[in-house]
């Protein structure tokens, strides 16, 4: 089985991100979630896969009905990373406005008429 | 017939080196109500505003521009207020501008400071970058103001009970626009004076490039 130079350099990042994600989750460490896992394994995983073993994609993709537009997939996948960004944007909006309230509710609470 | 409250509010970040000096000149054109908002500075503007006769409030943490004002604001309406103007703490405005503000806050509820971009020593990045914030102000809240950015503005009454923002960053000025329209409120522009020192110039906490793009995003967001 021959590998591309681009095959080779994605399989590598994917298993960098997947070892140190397993790593820090196996150690224990507190900022570490199942969920971050479960997310790192998901993405890193699919992509590693998808760089070792195309074909093998290809044809899950025409499974799932896709047919042989990989790219339909893909477009699709854009369109979820970018809810999930504007979602993020959004809650981070939120928190900052209730920060800047209680910022603000301690800054007034000395005032008086 | 009783004279009106008036408030300064002055929003100040890491204004140490002049502060003091602009809180006298507001003194000596007998401005007594002054409410200074320390946004968080890590420098020592809190304690040389806290030196001079103002009403000093702190943000415990630096939330912007828009927050400082507002929460300027909110003291304002506490200590009731008639109108407020808001005066720039690094020393740009001039103190004789106030006066023909409140003068025009008799007949508008909302005056709005113009810089005169005319000017020569107005940098040419100031020029650029209210061109666009105007432009987008106009896109998104329908006015077209010639100076959206000014930091110099007078309330009235009115005008501070019915306006409502969100914004904490510089977007808080343009949100004022939106607000003028939301509440068909009567607005003038008026030109005044502006002081490019080579302090303000110099100072790291004025809005970068990259702070200035964040603001439009931010502006187009919350639009």
């Amino acid at each position: 089985m021959e590998f591309t130079l681009i095959q080779l350099i994605l399989s590598l990042v994917a298993l960098i991100f997947l070892g140190n994600r397993v790593i820090r989750f196996l150690r224990k460490e507190r900022t570490q979630t199942g969920f971050k896992l479960i997310l790192t394994l998901v993405v890193w995983g699919g992509i590693l896969l998808t760089s070792l073993f195309p074909v093998t994609v290809h044809n899950l993709s025409r499974s799932l009905g896709f047919g042989d537009n990989l790219n339909t997939l893909i477009f699709f996948g854009f369109v979820m990373v970018f809810i999930l960004l504007f979602k993020l944007l959004a809650s981070i909006e939120h928190i900052e406005r209730n920060i800047t309230e209680v910022v603000r509710k301690e800054a007034l609470k000395d005032i008086k008429l | 017939m009783t004279e009106k409250k008036t408030y300064i509010v002055v929003p100040a970040y890491n204004e140490s080196e002049v502060i003091g000096l602009v809180l006298d000149e507001l003194h000596k054109q007998n401005y007594r109500n002054i409410i200074v908002v320390d946004d968080g500075s890590t420098d020592s503007t809190y304690l040389k505003a806290k030196e001079k006769d103002v009403v000093i409030l702190r943000h415990m943490l630096n939330r912007g521009k828009g927050a400082a004002v507002k929460t300027g604001i909110e003291a304002a309406k506490i200590l009731q207020a008639d109108q407020i103007v808001t005066f720039d703490a690094d020393g740009q405005h001039e103190p004789h501008d106030i006066k023909k503000a409140l003068k025009l806050l008799e007949k508008f509820d909302v005056v709005l400071g113009k810089r005169d971009f005319k000017e020569k020593h107005i940098p040419f990045f100031k020029k650029i970058g209210n061109f666009i914030g105007n432009l987008i102000t106009w896109l998104i809240h329908g006015l077209w103001v010639s100076d959206s950015q000014s930091g110099m503005r007078a309330y009235s009454k009115n005008a501070i009970s019915l306006i409502e923002t969100t914004a904490d960053r510089y977007e808080y000025d343009s949100e004022i626009m939106r607000e003028i329209v939301r509440n068909k409120l009567s607005y003038t522009e008026m030109p005044i004076h502006v002081r490019y020192t080579e302090y303000s110039q110099k100072k790291t906490n004025r809005q970068s490039y990259s702070g200035a793009i964040k603001t439009v995003i931010r502006m187009i967001l919350s639009g």
